[in-house]
């Protein structure tokens, strides 16, 4: 009986190893059984082009999830993310087609205009010591007024370079569009980056104990300051594919993407009390947010029953996240 | 007094206590007897069960073997509110206090007095007075928590403890977070608990403490009862042969090295109000000891040495001026800092052996900006031989080792740098004697190596037992340098405390 005992003490052991030992484990699990239910309620869920959609209306809020992850891991969080996006959106737009400016030059202007407000947000979080809530709280606001000042109308007519991303190419008969690659690229690039540089080993060190990080010899501010600005980039790119995915500059876009980014991280079982998370747990995050809206449509569920599921997700996710550290503890 | 405590009416017995936890099993067949107005020391090395049968007797976890019995009757302790009931009271290292609070506030937190729909405060400011008093502790209820001492907090929590009615009283390693200083002072609030015939059940890995204090005392070891003794039949080499089955001697390696080459040269180092003029040297293969109360600044020279805080003065290494602006920067120049707090300052607590060792050495480990994790994983298993750190691999979360071995994980990190400038900040606070000794041991074979090592230590012993030289620290001043051979804890103490309390 003893022996019955042990196994299963084993295996329930087993099987909070496996929740404990990948913080990525059990989001994968969730992703997978959404997909199967989904697939169960409609014959069209697994159609390659309805895969397809469901990957386009993630790149947006995928690669603002990208820098959140990262100022999330440090232990900060970033409110700010969405309306960045918003403004490099529409000066790419609004510099390409009204001021004349050469497109990709347009594009890279936009980028500019992200680190100086990832500089800005990383410099006030560690010479002043500001709270990130605080700071980027603060950036949101400024970053949305001056979307508002530069232009109150939707920019249309954009030219080929800002809308590359949205093009596709066939893989047997499914079109796939570039933003999605370049999405899924840069979730490879930061994963690789936070596993097998220093740097990244630092995120980690700062978010988990800025003070311990500090007196082992790293640049805790600089990490934080590059933290930002890293960030502010994958906005920037995030403008880019929302511009070419939708095909215009949206001076109302991005209001929700600081919150629709958090959610992504949190269902991706990064913690935001920083230090502990993965890159691949957000783009998973991401994807069952995207699973659900686009199955539930897909049985008739209205949308604002899609935002209440999505609700129930996060708490879902971050309590089971919860309890299995706790138990260890 | 009518009886001598170890003859008094017993209040608590646990018998056969056991607890298993997934592939565990934490305790097994410990019994404990604690009676009225006796203080019973409860010893072992970490990870010897004592934190587990407490928190089994405050009710943070439930037995799975054994029976408890409270003056006489049988009861189950299922939850922290049934032994609020029976009256146990937990004083744990981590205090449990608002800060923002009063100590009235603190006192009676949870059960506010209250007349009509308000709070009763001059019932609040006259109990909480009551109970000051009677630990005789010069506190106002209404001084601010935040503005209190770590010694001064420890004693707000024994009068909440006290303010529940408390019968039994579990102190975890109270003396830990203290000083010499403030040491006699809860020695005296002890003796008076006792003496109003409340049970106390001390834990401490101060031998000396429990000879001062303990009527009885308990051994554990591996989860295992070991025996009781009356504290008056046994000698302090008895109780650590019951524990680690070695020798008390053998704890501190023989010392007596050559002192090598000059390695660092301190100047008129001056911090404003906290360092003043603190000059030493530190040769190589030497340990210089730093001795002195809490407060008496030698945490600040250790963290001005290592770049931490700015400070003024003159720093040389072998010979080089050396002036750190960073920590990093004092790590490229050869210094190590371990410091006091291990959890706050030291540990990354969500991260696995591994990131905690490499986290200083990473630079090392890279080709080309990428880190090799197959040199990684060698540097750090070679480590944890080397050190014996009790882990099941590199991959094992710190936050479930021990004290000693977070502490050699530490270590390990910057034995992994090639630093050649140690500075340990109370390195074996709160760890059991074998992982004492071992620690001990690697310092030496580090100044065998050739390194520098100055010690900050609050223990006699260890520092009589390990330094080669003794600063002995005084409001911010080095105010005695004394050899091996003129040092004894009197000398230590009397330049410790100076002319004002000696």
């Amino acid at each position: 009986m003893s022996a019955i005992a042990s196994q299963m003490t084993k295996n329930r052991s087993g099987i909070l190893k496996v929740l404990q030992g990948s913080p990525v484990m059990g989001p994968l699990a969730a992703l997978i059984i959404a997909i199967i239910f989904f697939a169960t309620q409609s014959d069209r869920f697994l159609r390659g082009e309805n895969l397809s959609l469901i990957l386009q209306q993630t790149v947006v809020v995928g690669a603002l999830a990208i820098g959140q992850t990262l100022v999330i891991l440090t232990g900060g969080i970033d409110l700010s993310n969405g309306m960045i996006m918003a403004l490099s959106s529409v000066l790419m737009a609004g510099l390409a087609v009204s001021s004349g400016v050469n497109p990709i030059l347009a594009i890279l202007m936009g980028f500019l205009v992200c680190i100086i407000f990832g500089v800005v947000n990383g410099s006030l979080v560690t010479r002043i010591g500001l709270p990130a809530f605080i700071v980027t709280l603060g950036t949101y606001n400024i970053a949305y007024a001056l979307v508002r000042i530069y232009t109150t109308s939707t920019i249309t007519n954009l030219p080929a370079p800002l809308l590359f991303f949205g093009q596709t190419f066939r893989v047997g008969s499914t079109e796939i569009t570039y933003g999605s690659v370049l999405m899924v690229i840069l979730y490879v690039i930061v994963w690789y980056v936070l596993r097998s540089t220093p740097w990244g080993r630092s995120v980690y060190a700062v978010g988990d104990n800025p003070e311990a990080a500090r007196l082992a010899g790293i640049n805790t501010n600089r990490v934080l300051t590059e933290v930002y600005t890293v960030a502010a980039i994958t906005y920037g790119i995030a403008g880019l594919l929302l511009v070419s995915r939708t095909g215009v500059g949206d001076p109302q876009a991005g209001q929700t993407g600081n919150l629709d980014s958090i959610t992504a991280v949190v269902i991706g079982g990064t913690s935001l009390l920083g230090g502990r998370g993965s890159i691949v747990g957000t783009l998973i995050g991401a994807l069952i947010v995207g699973v659900f809206r686009n199955g539930l449509q897909l049985m008739g569920v209205g949308s604002i029953y899609q935002v209440l599921v999505t609700g129930i997700l996060v708490i879902v996710a971050v309590s089971i996240d919860y309890l299995s550290h706790r138990r260890k503890a | 007094m009518s009886s001598s405590p170890s003859q008094g009416k017993v209040l608590l017995e646990m018998k056969n206590i056991g607890k298993t936890f997934p592939g565990v099993k934490a305790l097994q067949g410990v019994s404990l007897t604690v009676r009225e107005g006796q203080v019973h020391a409860l010893l072992g090395e970490n990870g010897a069960g004592k934190s587990t049968l407490i928190k089994i007797l405050s009710g943070a976890y439930t037995k799975d073997e054994g029976e408890i019995f409270f003056e006489g009757k049988p009861v189950e302790i299922r939850g922290p509110q049934d032994a609020q009931a029976l009256g146990i009271s937990t004083i744990y290292q981590e205090f449990n206090l608002a800060r923002d609070l009063t100590i009235g506030e603190n006192i009676y937190l949870g059960h506010l007095p209250r007349k009509g729909f308000t709070v009763d405060w001059a019932q609040v400011r006259a109990g909480s007075q009551r109970i000051l008093d009677r630990l005789g502790v010069a506190l106002s209820p209404d001084t601010l928590t935040s503005t209190l001492s770590v010694a001064e907090q420890q004693l707000v929590e024994i009068a909440k403890a006290l303010n529940r009615h408390t019968r039994i009283l579990i102190m975890d390693e109270p003396s830990a977070v203290l000083g010499e200083k403030d040491l006699e002072k809860l020695f005296q609030v002890v003796r008076s608990l006792q003496a109003q015939g409340i049970g106390i059940i001390y834990i401490s890995h101060r031998l000396k403490e429990i000879f001062e204090l303990a009527d009885e005392v308990t051994i554990l070891k591996d989860g295992r009862y070991i025996t009781t003794k009356q504290v008056a039949d046994v000698t302090m080499d008895d109780l650590v042969k019951l524990m680690v089955g070695r020798d008390l001697k053998d704890v501190y390696p023989k010392r007596g090295l050559t002192p090598g080459a000059p390695l660092l040269k301190v100047n008129n180092l001056t911090r404003t109000k906290l360092v003043h003029d603190v000059s030493f040297d530190l040769n190589e293969g030497e340990i210089v000891g730093f001795a002195g109360i809490t407060g008496s600044g030698r945490t600040e020279v250790a963290r001005a040495i290592f770049g931490a805080d700015p400070a003024s003065g003159e720093m040389f290494i072998r010979g080089k001026p050396y002036k750190p602006s960073s920590p990093a920067d004092a790590i490229r120049n050869g210094v190590a800092l371990v410091t006091e707090d291990r959890k706050a300052q030291g540990l990354f607590l969500k991260q696995n052996v591994t990131i905690n060792t490499t986290i200083s050495g990473l630079k090392q480990l890279t080709r080309m900006g990428i880190l090799q994790f197959g040199r990684e994983n060698s540097l750090v298993k070679k480590m944890i031989q080397d050190l014996s750190i009790k882990t099941p691999g590199p991959e094992f979360m710190v936050v479930n080792m021990s004290g000693g071995n977070q502490q050699k994980v530490v270590l390990a990190r910057w034995l992994s740098v090639g630093v050649r400038i140690f500075i340990l900040d109370e390195p074996t606070r709160g760890i059991d004697v074998g992982s004492k000794s071992e620690i001990y041991q690697v310092m030496h074979d580090l100044t065998r190596q050739g390194a520098g090592v100055i010690m900050i230590s609050s223990e006699l012993p260890e520092v009589l037992g390990m330094s080669d030289r003794i600063m002995v620290m005084r409001q911010g001043t080095i105010a005695k340098q004394l050899s091996r051979a003129e040092a004894s804890e009197e000398a230590i103490m009397k330049y410790a405390v100076g002319g004002e309390a000696a």
